[in-house]
């Protein structure tokens, strides 16, 4: 491992950055198959007899799901097709600057198109609007649909030198047995980001009831959760001791009870902004993701410590990541594998990790190295998630259909007022 | 009209040779064909969708084309939670604001187009010029104007804490979302309303006059009632846009304490995989709207009438 | 009135970072900047020419569309007509969420082969501005009466020459009024926009004003708002300009504004 310093990039201000991307795919994760049309080749799939009345097995981590196999793999041992490789990714979820070594490393060039939620760009790859080589950024909850849909080809891992870096508890992931689709991209947990130099009461988060602190008066007005049903209601039944992808109707009212007692007792701010709210002072809690925070060194005022931004998670973590992957249909599939490989290379998805602020699914990078280089405060040490901690976290799962209309509202209650 | 040649005409001034219905009827019918396709096939698939089924497996709307097919257990729900549950609040806040809004913007417009109408004389080219302006500056700018200026730093904030008073206005207050719908919709309101009150016959007022009134029993007796109907009119015009609003609390507040019928309908349409709910809400919200609308729609086709004679 | 917007506009040369406090004036938001200005920023570009080119497209569809539709209803008579003009009135007083949530779950449920974005904005702005032509042409059409084209008539012109050589030109100031308006209208444009948008390749300004407004946005979100704001204004001064000339050439007396103005009637 070379022990390089990073090119640092002041982030800019657009609001498109990938923390939105992220509010979109993990709120529209779990959610709309809307307007979605599936064919009996799904169906199929499942090895249901048709008809709608059974449900595509959703994996769960207890559960693991081993995928179809649909298609076949790209055969081993051939020359990139060189040309340009077509990538359907999030807005700004990519070092433009790695993107561009890949780029004079293999002669080729790169055209990115984005999309904004998981389901419109399910939509789209099914109508043939989209139609690229590698797709970047989606989760095991549309995974299942993906394969079923035949839009996706199974990785050749010969091409995939690195894949030994990913970490340990996501070579053989529960959504994709045997990693037959995808490679994982970036993990990221669910917590609370704070102020360390205002009076925040880390008493809470250092006795592990930390999700108490969001009903304390004392920050009435300087306070956010996410905008995001899953984040939000999970966090609470996590807090309650209750299973985060409960579908419990009683456990459900109890938490939006609970809901409504924060509302009154700090009004919060409920949005994805708190990589730039707590930077700027205006909140000193927030209910955000581990990436929040590590972006938001980049938004403190100009003459502010680092030191003043913490992060807090339970121990029992919430986490997720999303994952590579590469199109049935893809053109390049050989330069595509070149691509994620690429990306698997720890220095690679160092340098890429000091632009997007999202942590790299890697073995390698653990809390202490990221820390020894500089490319995250010693103050946000928890903000990273250890491998170990990973194996161990909850998942926020897809939830079956009624449960997850159940859950929206719950949501649409809270907000009502 | 001056100038025109003459020509036979029959009485009611129309022209009998070759009037060829046709030919007007298909220099209608680019519009009104578009208009059946993309306003009212649309509103009939929002009908289809609140009334259709929802796929069990997936949770996309399937809807029901065939009226005989229509079912009404999720309008069921949506009218139930509307009367016994969380949406009764948000409806009852929306009516609630608008109302206060409707009320406020006429005390800030109404004065506004008298004045134009009946005072402003050389100037009120330029200054009906002024007024429309605003009309046309995007509301959206107008909002980001308001909300620079209520953020915690804004001059606005600090002006009040100059006082010792310390508002959060940004916070989730009524008082915002109140004000800043006033803002937005004043423009609205005083167009219509100037058209009216210029119509209003000046020699009606002179004659209150001529008879003893004060200029202020003049207007209470004589101006306001006379000027009614385009008063109605004029609410109405921003009452309908204001019930459907979302934007303005979104970027004002934004807190669960000032949710309107708008918001809901956003989150269930964009957000969820429950885009029946959100069809429902819409249909109640027209449900409720339909009287305002037919009102404006009845008092312009008899306006119109009017002017054609 | 203005005071806010004036101010808001007076911030994009802001020299800081804030929209709130003033930090002195530079055109760093502007143009200087090198990845967040007006200028470099790709993103708020993409919402400037989706915000324009939208517009241009609904102004070149729908006002020839509505300018047809308010002929045929001002001189068909009939009940189909009376009919045909309900439907063109009722537009004007739904409000935009009814519009917007049955254009969306139309062209998610029914008009599927027409992706949401471009295509499907461009259909929903036309669809709103046609109602806003024929009531700006109607007026004019009854103040110029059938006089003209009876004459030309009279002069031996078919029905169609009529209309095309006299009845055109005496229309052509309410025609460039619902060019103006339709522009303007479809850059004010937000729910609709907002509801059909298929992400960030298709945001207009206006969507793009509302989801950055809350955050702790740079200046360069009021210069790209001031810009788009001047060119509504540029749009309807042209407007004006062009027909005070129309009608310095046929010597009538009528204010400019009113053809602008009939529109909040």
């Amino acid at each position: 491992m070379k022990n390089r310093q990073p090119e640092r990039r002041r982030p800019t201000t657009s609001a498109s950055r990938a923390p939105v991307s992220r509010r979109q795919f993990l709120g529209g994760s779990a959610a709309a198959a809307g307007g979605l049309v599936l064919g009996p080749s799904i169906l199929a799939a499942c090895g249901s007899d048709g008809g709608s009345g059974t449900a595509l097995k959703l994996a769960r981590p207890d559960k693991p799901v081993t995928l179809p196999s649909v298609g076949d793999a790209v055969a081993a041992g051939k020359a990139h097709e060189g040309g340009t490789l077509q990538i359907l990714n999030y807005v700004d979820y990519l070092n433009p600057d790695v993107v561009a070594r890949f780029e004079e490393t293999y002669g080729v060039k790169t055209a990115v198109t984005t999309y904004d939620t998981e389901e419109g760009a399910l939509n789209k790859l099914r109508s043939g609007a989209f139609t690229p080589d590698l797709i970047i950024g989606m989760t095991d909850s549309v995974l299942s649909r993906l394969v079923a849909a035949e839009l996706l080809q199974p990785l050749n891992h010969s091409y995939l030198s690195n894949f030994g870096n990913v970490i340990e508890g996501l070579r053989d992931p529960y959504y994709d047995v045997g990693a037959q689709y995808t490679t994982p991209y970036i993990i990221y947990s669910t917590g609370i980001g704070y102020r360390t130099d205002m009076d925040v009461d880390t008493s809470y988060f250092e006795s592990g009831n930390g999700w108490d602190i969001l009903w304390d008066p004392a920050y009435s007005g300087r306070l956010g959760i996410l905008d995001s049903y899953r984040d939000v209601i999970g966090s609470v039944l996590h807090r309650n001791g209750e299973d985060i992808n409960t579908g419990d109707q009683k456990v459900l009212n109890a938490a939006l009870e609970d809901l409504r007692e924060m509302s009154a007792a700090t009004n919060p701010k409920i949005d994805i902004l708190a990589y730039t709210e707590v930077p700027a002072g205006t909140r000193v809690v927030n209910q955000c993701w581990s990436g929040d925070m590590l972006l938001g060194v980049w938004y403190l005022p100009e003459d502010a410590s680092w030191t003043e931004l913490g992060y807090w998670q339970p121990d029992e973590m919430v986490t997720g990541n999303d994952v590579f992957c590469v199109a049935r249909n893809a053109e390049r599939p050989v330069l595509a594998h070149e691509f994620i490989n690429f990306f698997l290379d720890v220095d690679n998805a160092l340098e890429n990790f000091g632009w997007t602020g999202y942590q790299p699914a890697l073995e390698a990078l653990d809390a202490q190295t990221l820390i020894d280089w500089e490319y995250v405060p010693a103050n946000l040490a928890n903000a990273l998630i250890t491998p170990a901690q990973y194996a161990k976290g909850n998942r926020a799962v897809a939830l079956e259909p009624d449960v997850d209309a159940r859950w929206t509202d719950v949501w649409a209650k809270f907000t009502a007022g | 009209m001056t100038g025109a040649p003459t020509s036979l005409k029959t009485s009611d001034g129309s022209r009998q040779r070759g009037d060829r219905g046709t030919l007007w009827g298909l220099f209608a019918l680019p519009g009104t064909v578009w208009l059946l396709v993309l306003f009212v096939v649309p509103f009939y698939a929002l009908v289809c969708v609140a009334f259709g089924d929802i796929d069990p497996v997936f949770r996309n709307a399937v809807p029901a084309w065939n009226p005989l097919d229509w079912s009404f257990g999720t309008a069921g729900e949506v009218l139930g939670e509307i009367f016994g549950g969380s949406l009764r609040k948000v409806f009852l806040r929306t009516i609630s604001y608008v109302v206060c809004a409707v009320v406020l913007s006429f005390f800030v417009g109404y004065p506004v187009a008298y004045y134009l109408a009946r005072h402003a004389g050389r100037w009120r080219g330029l200054l009906l010029a002024l007024m429309v302006l605003p009309f046309w500056v995007n509301y959206l700018m107008r909002m980001l104007a308001w909300v620079n200026l209520l953020q915690v730093d804004g001059w606005v904030t600090r002006a009040f804490s100059v006082f010792g008073v310390q508002v959060n206005w940004l916070d989730g207050q009524p008082v915002t979302v109140v004000l800043g719908l006033v803002y937005g919709y004043v423009p609205f309101l005083v167009l219509p309303l100037y058209a009216a009150l210029e119509r209003l016959d000046g020699r009606l007022l002179e004659a209150a006059r001529d008879l003893g009134a004060g200029p202020g029993r003049t207007f209470r007796l004589v101006t306001i009632p006379l000027s009614r109907p385009g008063m109605l009119g004029a609410g109405v015009i921003i009452a309908l846009p204001m019930f459907g609003d979302y934007y303005t609390n979104d970027m004002l507040s934004r807190s669960p304490a000032t949710e309107m019928v708008g918001n809901q309908v956003d989150f269930y349409l964009n957000a969820t995989t429950q885009p029946q709910k959100g069809a429902v809400l819409v249909l109640v919200l027209s449900a409720l709207l339909v009287v305002l609308m037919s009102y404006y729609l009845v008092s312009t086709m008899r306006m119109q009438r009017e002017i054609r004679a | 009135m203005f005071l806010p917007v004036a101010i808001a506009v007076l911030f994009s040369f802001n020299g800081g970072r804030s929209r709130s406090v003033w930090q002195g004036f530079s055109l760093r938001w502007w143009t200087g900047e090198p990845n967040a200005s007006l200028l470099h920023d790709e993103t708020l570009h993409s919402a400037l020419r989706n915000s324009l080119v939208l517009a241009l497209l609904t102004m070149l569809v729908a006002t020839p569309i509505g300018i047809a539709l308010a002929i045929g209803l001002a001189r068909w008579r009939s009940r189909t007509a009376s009919g045909a003009n309900w439907l063109m009135l009722v537009p004007l007083v739904t409000p935009e969420i009814v519009m917007g949530a049955s254009l969306l779950l139309v062209f998610t449920n029914l008009y599927t082969g027409i992706p949401l974005g471009r295509p499907a904005q461009l259909l929903g702005h036309v669809t709103f501005s046609i109602s806003y032509v024929v009531v700006v042409a109607r007026g004019r059409l009854l103040s110029i009466g059938r006089d003209y084209e009876e004459a030309a008539r009279d002069l031996g012109a078919s029905q169609l020459q009529a209309i095309r050589l006299v009845l055109l030109p005496l229309l052509a100031p309410a025609i460039f009024a619902g060019f103006v308006i339709v522009f303007a209208m479809s850059i004010d444009d937000f729910v609709i926009s907002a509801f059909l948008s298929s992400g960030a390749g298709s945001e207009t300004v206006p969507v793009r004003i509302y989801s950055a407004v809350r955050t702790s946005s740079t200046p360069a979100l009021n210069a790209l708002a001031s810009f788009l704001v001047a060119s509504t204004l540029v749009a309807l001064a042209l407007g004006a300009s062009v027909m005070s000339w129309f009608r310095r050439r046929r010597g009538t007396k009528e204010s400019a504004l009113a053809d602008l103005t009939s529109v909040g009637i």
